[in-house]
Formats: C-alpha cells, sequence, structure tokens
C-alpha cells in the first residue's frame, strides 16, 4: 500500500510583518520617512503592540537618519525619543552581534557601549517626562544589561515599569535575561521572577511563556547534549511546562493578540524538547508557518523549526 | 527686625529675643583664603584666640568655614562682654606662647574626625586651592611661625573685616571690640578643577551625592526642599532602597550657592540608589515638579518666617551677607518672594542643578551612561625632561626643568613646579608633588632608577614656601621593590654560546653513545674470547665519554631552570 504523499509543509518565516500587517505599514513608513504615517501605525495601539512595533522600528536598519532627524526635530516627542533610543540600542546591539563577550572584539564593545550610552540618555528623559511608557522602559531594562548597570538597578527600572503595566511581558523578558547566570543572575532568581510573573497573571494571559523560557535558557546553558536531555526529561521540568502551558496557550481564554507568535513559539520549542508532542503540534497548529527568531535562534533557526514541526505532527498528530 | 549699630567701628547687628542671650563675632576670612602649603593657619588662630579662656566648652565657641570664622557665646550680658572683649585682644595680640600644644591639638583633631567620603567633593571640584582646601588635612601647621600668624591676623581680623551680631535687647555693657584696622576682604575667586560638567567620581561611600552650584535665589531653596521630598519618595518610600535622603543649600558668598543632596544605600543595592537617583534628577530637569511639593516647600518656609525668633536665628547668615556684599532681604521681602516662586522658576533651577553637576558614586560603579563624565583623575599632558624608569613593572617618572610626569599605564600624571599647591618632603627623600588641580604624584626613590642629582632638581624647582615637612616614616613603610619579582630568565635570554654547546654536546652523546652501545651489544652478543678482556676497558672509557659529554648539557639545563 502506497501511503498518501502529504502535502509539504510551508517553510516557516520569522519575519513580523508575516503575523502582523501593522509591521510593514510601519516599514513602509519608515522608508518613505513619513512621521505623520508612522505616528499613525502607533496610534491607539496597547502596550504589548506599542513595545512590539516600537522594537520592528528599531530593527529596521535604514531609518536611523530619519529617526535622529525627527527626534532633533522635537526632543520632547514621546514616541520620536522612544523610536530615535531604541534604534540605537539595536545598532549597537547589531555591532555587539550576539556573540557571547569573550568572543567580541574591544572596538565592538566600545562601540556597542557608547550606542548604548547615547540611547539611556535619550530614553531616561523619555521616562522622565512619561514615566506610564512601557516600551521605553522595557528598552532601559535592556540598557541596564548592556552596560551592566547591575541586577538592582535592572529590577528598579522593571519595578518602576510594573508600577503601571503589571504584566508587561516583553519587559519580563528582558529582565528575564538579566536574571540569567550569563547576565550575571542565577537561575534562582530567573526561575522566582518567572514563577512570579506566570502567577501574577490571569489563567490565559501570555505571562507563563515566561516559565518556559526560564527551562529554555536553563536547558541551554548545559554544558553537554547529554545534560540538556536528561535535563527536558526529567518529570519536574516537563510537568511545569505544561502547567505554564494550561495556564496561558492551553488555557480556553488565551487569544492572539500581539505577541503571540513568540508566546506559541517558545511553547512549541519546549514542548518539542520536553517530549510533549499533542501539546507542541498544537502550538505548530496554530503558528502555521509564522515564527520569531527567539526562540528558534537557539535550535538553528528555520531548521529546528522545521525539524521539530515535523516530528511534532508525526508523533503528536496534526490537528 | 534687625537693626544696624556700630561697636567700636565694627559694624553691628541686633535682633530680639525671647531666649537667653547670643552674640557672635564673625571675620570675613576661612580656609578658602589660605594656600595648602599654609592650611590650618585661621584655625590655629581661631583656637589661640580662645585658648587663655579656659572655658570647658570652648571650642564649640569657635567656627572656621571655607569662606568665614566666627566666635560666639551665650549667656549674661556680663558673660558676653568677657568673652567678646577677650577674643577681640587676643587677636590682636596672639599668645603665641601656647602655638605648639594648639598645633598638636588641631593635629589630635584632624586625625580623631570621622572621614567622611563628601569631605573630598571640594577636592574634587575646586582642585588644592580656595574652596577645594577644606578637603585637606591642615598641612601647614608645621612651619607656621608667630610672625606669619600676627600677618595672617593683621590681615583678617580687623574691625572692617567683621561684623558683630546679638541677639538680645541692647548692646553688652563694657563690650570693647579692640580691634587693628584694615579692609574688608573679599571673597576669594571660585577655581574649577572639572573641565566639563556634569561631571562625576567614585568614592568608597555607600552614597550618592550630588553638589552643584546655582545662582542664588529664593527660587534655589524652595527647589533644595522639592529635590529632597523628591528623594524621599523616590527612593525610601516608593523602593526602599535608602534610609537617608537629604539636601543642603549653602550661600558661598559670591552670589552663587552650593546645593546638594545627599541618599545612603545598602551595599547590595547602590547601583539602584544610584539609578534611581539619576531619574529623579531627570525628573526635576524635563520640568516635572510637583505643585504639591512646591506648596509644601513654601509652606514650611512661611511657617519658620512667621516665628518669633525669626530675626535672632537668622543672624548669622545676615552678618554673612554683610560681610559679602549680598543683599539682606526684610521677613515681609522674604515672604514676597517665597510666594512668587513658580514651577518654571524650579524648573530653572533644575537645569542649572543638572548643569553644574558633581555627582559621587558609590565604588565600582560609573555615571558615564547617565551623561557625567569622569572628573580627571590623570593630567592631559606631559612635561619634558629626562625620564627614570621604575624598578617594578611599566611605569616611569620624567623629571624636567618645569615639572614632574609620572607615565603610568592608565594616563600620565603632571604637576608642573608653578601649578605645586605642596610638595611634601620625608626625610628618606619620598616627594609627594599636589598640583593645583588636585592631581597627586609620589615620587619615591627606592621604586625608580633615579640619578642622585634628580630629588634635588625637583626641590630646588618647587618654590621653598610650598615645601612641606613629613615626620619619618617606620623602615617598613618605605616601599621597597619586591624581590619575587625579579624577571626570571626566559629561552629567549640565554646566550648564543649556549645554544650551540648544548647542540654540540647533543650531537657528541649521541654519536658516542651510540657507538657504546653499539660495542656493549657485539661485545655480550658475541661472547668474550679469551685476549680480548682488555675491549670491556674501552666500552666502559666510552660510556665514560658519554657521560661527561652529556653533563654540560645537564648543567646548562639545570641552570636554565634555576
Amino acid at each position: 500500500m502506497i501511503a498518501a504523499m502529504p502535502a509539504p509543509l510551508p517553510a516557516p518565516t520569522f519575519d513580523a510583518a508575516a503575523a502582523y500587517p501593522e509591521v510593514n505599514d510601519l516599514r513602509k513608513a519608515l522608508d518613505a520617512a513619513d512621521w505623520p504615517a508612522v505616528r499613525a501605525v502607533f496610534a491607539d495601539r496597547d502596550p504589548a503592540f506599542h513595545t512590539l512595533l516600537v522594537r520592528e522600528a528599531g530593527d529596521h536598519a535604514a531609518s536611523a537618519a530619519f529617526l535622529h532627524r525627527v527626534y532633533d526635530d522635537d526632543t520632547t516627542d514621546r514616541l520620536a525619543g522612544t523610536l530615535h533610543g531604541t534604534h540605537l540600542i539595536c545598532d549597537g546591539w547589531r555591532i555587539r552581534s550576539s556573540y557571547r563577550a569573550q568572543h567580541v572584539s574591544r572596538s565592538q564593545f566600545e562601540q556597542f557601549h557608547e550606542h548604548l550610552r547615547r540611547a539611556e540618555q535619550v530614553l531616561i528623559d523619555v521616562t522622565a517626562r512619561y514615566p506610564d511608557d512601557a516600551a521605553a522602559w522595557t528598552q532601559r531594562i535592556t540598557i541596564a544589561r548592556g552596560l551592566q548597570l547591575g541586577q538592582n538597578e535592572a529590577r528598579r527600572r522593571y519595578d518602576r515599569l510594573a508600577q503601571q503595566h503589571p504584566h508587561h511581558a516583553p519587559a519580563q523578558a528582558a529582565l528575564l535575561q538579566q536574571l540569567c547566570p550569563k547576565w550575571s543572575g542565577d537561575w534562582d532568581r530567573a526561575f522566582a521572577f518567572a514563577r512570579e510573573c506566570a502567577q501574577a497573571a490571569p489563567a490565559g494571559a501570555p505571562n507563563a511563556v515566561l516559565v518556559a523560557e526560564a527551562h529554555l535558557e536553563r536547558w541551554l546553558d548545559f554544558d553537554t547534549d547529554r545534560e540538556r536531555t536528561a535535563y527536558v526529561r526529567s518529570a519536574p521540568v516537563v510537568d511545569e511546562v505544561m502547567q505554564a502551558g494550561q495556564r496561558s496557550v492551553l488555557h480556553p481564554d488565551f487569544v492572539d493578540r500581539p505577541g503571540w507568535v513568540w508566546v506559541r513559539s517558545t511553547f512549541a520549542l519546549m514542548f518539542s524538547l520536553t517530549e510533549q508532542w499533542p501539546a507542541a503540534a498544537s502550538q505548530f497548529t496554530a503558528l502555521g508557518n509564522l515564527g520569531t527568531e527567539y526562540p528558534w535562534a537557539y535550535v538553528d533557526d528555520a531548521e529546528g523549526f522545521t525539524k521539530y514541526r515535523a516530528k511534532a505532527y508525526a508523533k503528536g498528530g496534526q490537528s | 527686625m534687625i537693626q544696624h549699630l556700630d561697636v567700636d567701628g565694627v559694624p553691628t547687628l541686633l535682633a530680639p529675643t525671647g531666649g537667653p542671650m547670643r552674640a557672635g563675632l564673625t571675620f570675613r576670612v576661612g580656609t578658602a583664603d589660605e594656600t595648602l602649603s599654609r592650611a590650618g593657619i585661621t584655625h590655629l588662630i581661631e583656637h589661640l584666640a580662645l585658648a587663655p579662656l579656659g572655658l570647658a566648652d570652648y571650642h564649640v565657641n569657635g567656627v572656621t568655614a571655607p569662606a568665614f570664622t566666627m566666635f560666639h557665646t551665650q549667656g549674661s550680658e556680663a558673660d558676653i562682654a568677657a568673652f567678646l572683649t577677650a577674643v577681640c585682644g587676643h587677636l590682636a595680640d596672639l599668645p603665641v606662647a601656647r602655638l605648639d600644644v594648639e598645633k598638636d591639638i588641631l593635629r589630635t583633631e584632624w586625625s580623631s574626625r570621622g572621614a567622611a567620603a563628601i569631605d573630598d567633593i571640594p577636592l574634587w571640584r575646586h582642585g588644592a586651592r580656595d574652596f577645594g582646601l577644606s578637603s585637606y588635612p591642615e598641612w601647614g601647621l608645621g612651619a607656621l611661625t608667630a610672625d606669619h600668624l600676627r600677618e595672617w591676623a593683621a590681615r583678617s581680623f580687623t574691625r572692617e573685616n567683621a561684623v558683630l551680631w546679638i541677639a538680645g535687647e541692647r548692646v553688652p555693657a563694657g563690650l570693647r571690640l579692640a580691634l587693628p584696622s584694615g579692609v574688608r576682604q573679599p571673597v576669594p575667586a571660585v577655581s574649577s578643577a572639572l573641565p566639563q560638567t556634569p561631571a562625576y567620581f567614585v568614592s568608597g561611600a555607600r552614597a550618592v551625592v550630588l553638589d552643584s552650584v546655582v545662582r542664588r535665589s529664593t527660587a534655589a531653596t524652595v527647589f533644595s526642599g522639592v529635590l529632597e521630598r523628591e528623594l524621599y519618595r523616590s527612593l525610601r518610600q516608593e523602593s526602599g532602597l535608602s534610609y537617608t535622603t537629604t539636601t543642603g543649600y549653602e550661600p558661598r558668598g559670591d552670589g552663587y550657592a552650593t546645593l546638594r543632596a545627599l541618599a545612603d544605600a545598602l551595599a547590595e543595592k547602590q547601583d539602584a540608589v544610584l539609578g534611581g537617583f539619576v531619574d529623579v534628577l531627570a525628573k526635576l530637569r524635563v520640568g516635572r515638579i510637583e505643585q504639591a511639593d512646591l506648596d509644601a516647600t513654601v509652606a514650611k518656609r512661611q511657617d519658620v518666617l512667621g516665628t518669633a525668633e525669626v530675626d535672632a536665628a537668622r543672624l548669622p547668615g545676615y552678618a554673612l551677607n554683610v560681610l559679602t556684599g549680598e543683599p539682606n532681604l526684610s521677613i515681609d521681602e522674604h515672604r514676597a518672594e517665597l510666594k512668587a516662586v513658580s514651577l518654571a522658576d524650579l524648573h530653572q533651577v533644575a537645569g542649572e542643578v543638572t548643569s553644574s553637576a558633581l555627582l559621587m558614586v558609590p565604588g565600582g560603579l560609573r555615571a558615564d551612561w547617565a551623561g557625567f563624565v569622569a572628573a580627571p583623575t590623570h593630567s592631559s599632558d606631559t612635561v619634558d625632561g629626562t625620564t627614570y624608569a621604575a624598578k617594578q613593572g611599566a611605569g616611569a617618572l620624567r623629571i624636567g626643568v618645569d615639572g614632574v610626569t609620572y607615565l603610568g599605564t592608565d594616563g600620565p600624571l603632571t604637576v608642573r613646579y608653578v601649578d605645586c599647591s605642596a610638595m611634601l618632603a620625608w626625610p628618606d627623600g619620598a616627594r609627594q608633588l599636589i598640583g593645583a588641580d588636585a592631581i597627586v604624584l609620589h615620587v619615591e626613590p627606592t621604586m625608580f632608577n633615579l640619578h642622585p642629582a634628580a630629588l634635588p632638581v625637583i626641590d630646588a624647582q618647587v618654590p621653598a614656601d610650598r615645601h612641606i615637612a613629613m615626620p619619618a616614616r617606620s623602615p617598613d613603610a618605605i616601599p621597597q621593590p619586591s624581590a619575587a619579582e625579579q624577571p626570571a630568565a626566559t629561552p629567549a635570554d640565554r646566550p648564543w654560546w649556549e645554544i650551540a654547546a648544548i647542540v654540540v654536546s647533543g650531537v657528541a652523546v649521541l654519536v658516542v653513545g651510540a657507538v657504546s652501545l653499539l660495542l656493549t651489544y657485539v661485545m655480550v652478543a658475541a661472547g668474550t674470547e679469551p685476549g680480548e678482556e682488555w675491549f670491556w676497558g674501552v666500552i666502559v672509557a666510552a660510556w665514560l665519554l658519554t657521560v661527561i659529554l652529556a653533563l654540560p648539557i645537564v648543567l646548562l639545563w639545570r641552570r636554565r631552570r634555576g
């Protein structure tokens, strides 16, 4: 008997514009150096989407000069400051590249730090004027990490943001990075924070993704494949990833709000690593061909996505 | 109301009080008028003037500050008259017999005072001169003579350079201010050691301190209160990062005032206190100032102005204004000015505070990320001269006709003789040059390959009145190059002949050794025929030769490792 050839699955894309058409509008407005159009894209967005769009604008490499000019025209403008500052951070991080500290050259480091310092001074003003700006505070948490301003300072920035936005997942993810040992944190604090975020948020909210992310970071940090495999197969890890999923992506109240591709991607990967294939398959189905750079960069990007998706569908069934 | 009177040619201020009578005599002279090599002269005169009075609590009756010196007391009319009359008598005719005793007392006072990191701020802002001198020990004491003191007193402690203030009903009967005549001394010009502000420096203290210079104004005094409330709310109430949050405002006497703020920090929270401090300053700088803070601060000041004792309480400050020629406001004018302070005025002060800021940050932290430049810890230039290498490490000392430079790995330290505020000289030859910009340069003769004539050059070039003789150091306080750090010979240092000897010996050992081995093998394998026993002698000789040839290799090798 010849099995029916399954239709080939679409190749994944990590382009945010594929998931959120507004990102395309944003890029067009940036390319056209059309500030009113940029402003229009940001109008009336909820904080999660606002932060996501700010990040996309920062990543739009060609816009450095435009965003700088807009900021210079009115240094008190909230959006202009946030976008200019974020663009400087993204530029700086590009210079640093994604290598770990020991592989970055001295001059790369200096330029990286210089970009972050400039960004920080712009964003200090933005948060001084608009202390409720979630996107600006989120970027300042990232700056604190890059400039190694200290664990308590990063936490203070998060606390300032959380006064206004207690469940802002992008900021929580930024702080979680700081709490990991690779940025002079420790696992106890990282997990405590992730669990705190998951529990504090209402059921069906995306915040339990922090727990999955903490396990992913822990998994990545082991030196050998053996240790990594043992970790993701241990019952407490498997159980906690599932519980986190049930509190968020597997919860009936979960809705695909902006940021959902990152949340589902993280769960898709963690369900796969913990070999909870039906749950993994459900996330791949929801994702279709959409993904985000993080977490897929940890498993060879599109290659990892395709590999785990195939496994999940084979073992967990395509729903 | 404050009455303006005259007592023996000294301008006199009189204000009523419901409490005990108080009075003070304030002179326009202080540490900022001194030089580093004469530092302590004003304080020493203050002590000498009070010493013969023999009061148990005499010390609290004298204050030497950067821009003024004050003698004050409290008691009956007769007590006050006797005290101030005696002080003036002693100032006019210093009881120099007590000179050495008082010098010792001052040295003890210095060494027993708690060194607070905040005391370093003047030095970082102004350098080793005028308003920066309050950061330094009273190094001038040792060399001061009775003549130096008389000269300084004749210039500074005169009736024209004094103001008397009295909280009480009248000028005490029998009060005589027998001071010599002189001229009112202007407030010394204020130097800066900061090429750029806002700036920061790192200290060992567990506190963040802001030091700023603002134009003297009622708005600035209110700003100080607003900043304190903002720091308290943000760093203590909301985040629990600090316990103490205070601010202070102090007129400098030249139309400007020093405005300071301090927030202490737990050891493990210092990074967050710095971050929170920066954000508080930013909030005020961008003009997000709370009306409630303005109102509360103004109300508090109005309350003070409403008390019956207000005039008596402000006499010392009022006297300073008279001495420095700055205006004094009436209470009604004060009230009107307070009432007129707006958020826009405070915003303007916030701008002055940030642009002149010198931030002291706890060890291990920086503030460049927040736009503060590092205050100089090195010199921007070097002098020409002869360079002497350090006996250890990469440093070198360059001594020239203009000055001395230490060439260190972090950057140069230069003190030019003309800018040398003082040179500490130890009997063992060590010198410490302190530049006007507060750069400190140590010359330890034991640590450099100095030419014997080098030190006398420095001694001759630094003007003699800036030499400060220091007591002999115990031998273990004199640094010595450590023996353990003598560089070991490396293979590259080995002379060519050693390499050649090792190679030649090695080849010879191999050849002779191989022959010996072969002969031994042949003899053992073939058996010894009668009459061939002599051949064993040859083999033994061959082996001996091998060992002898190998000897140089072993010796050279061991020498290298030793």
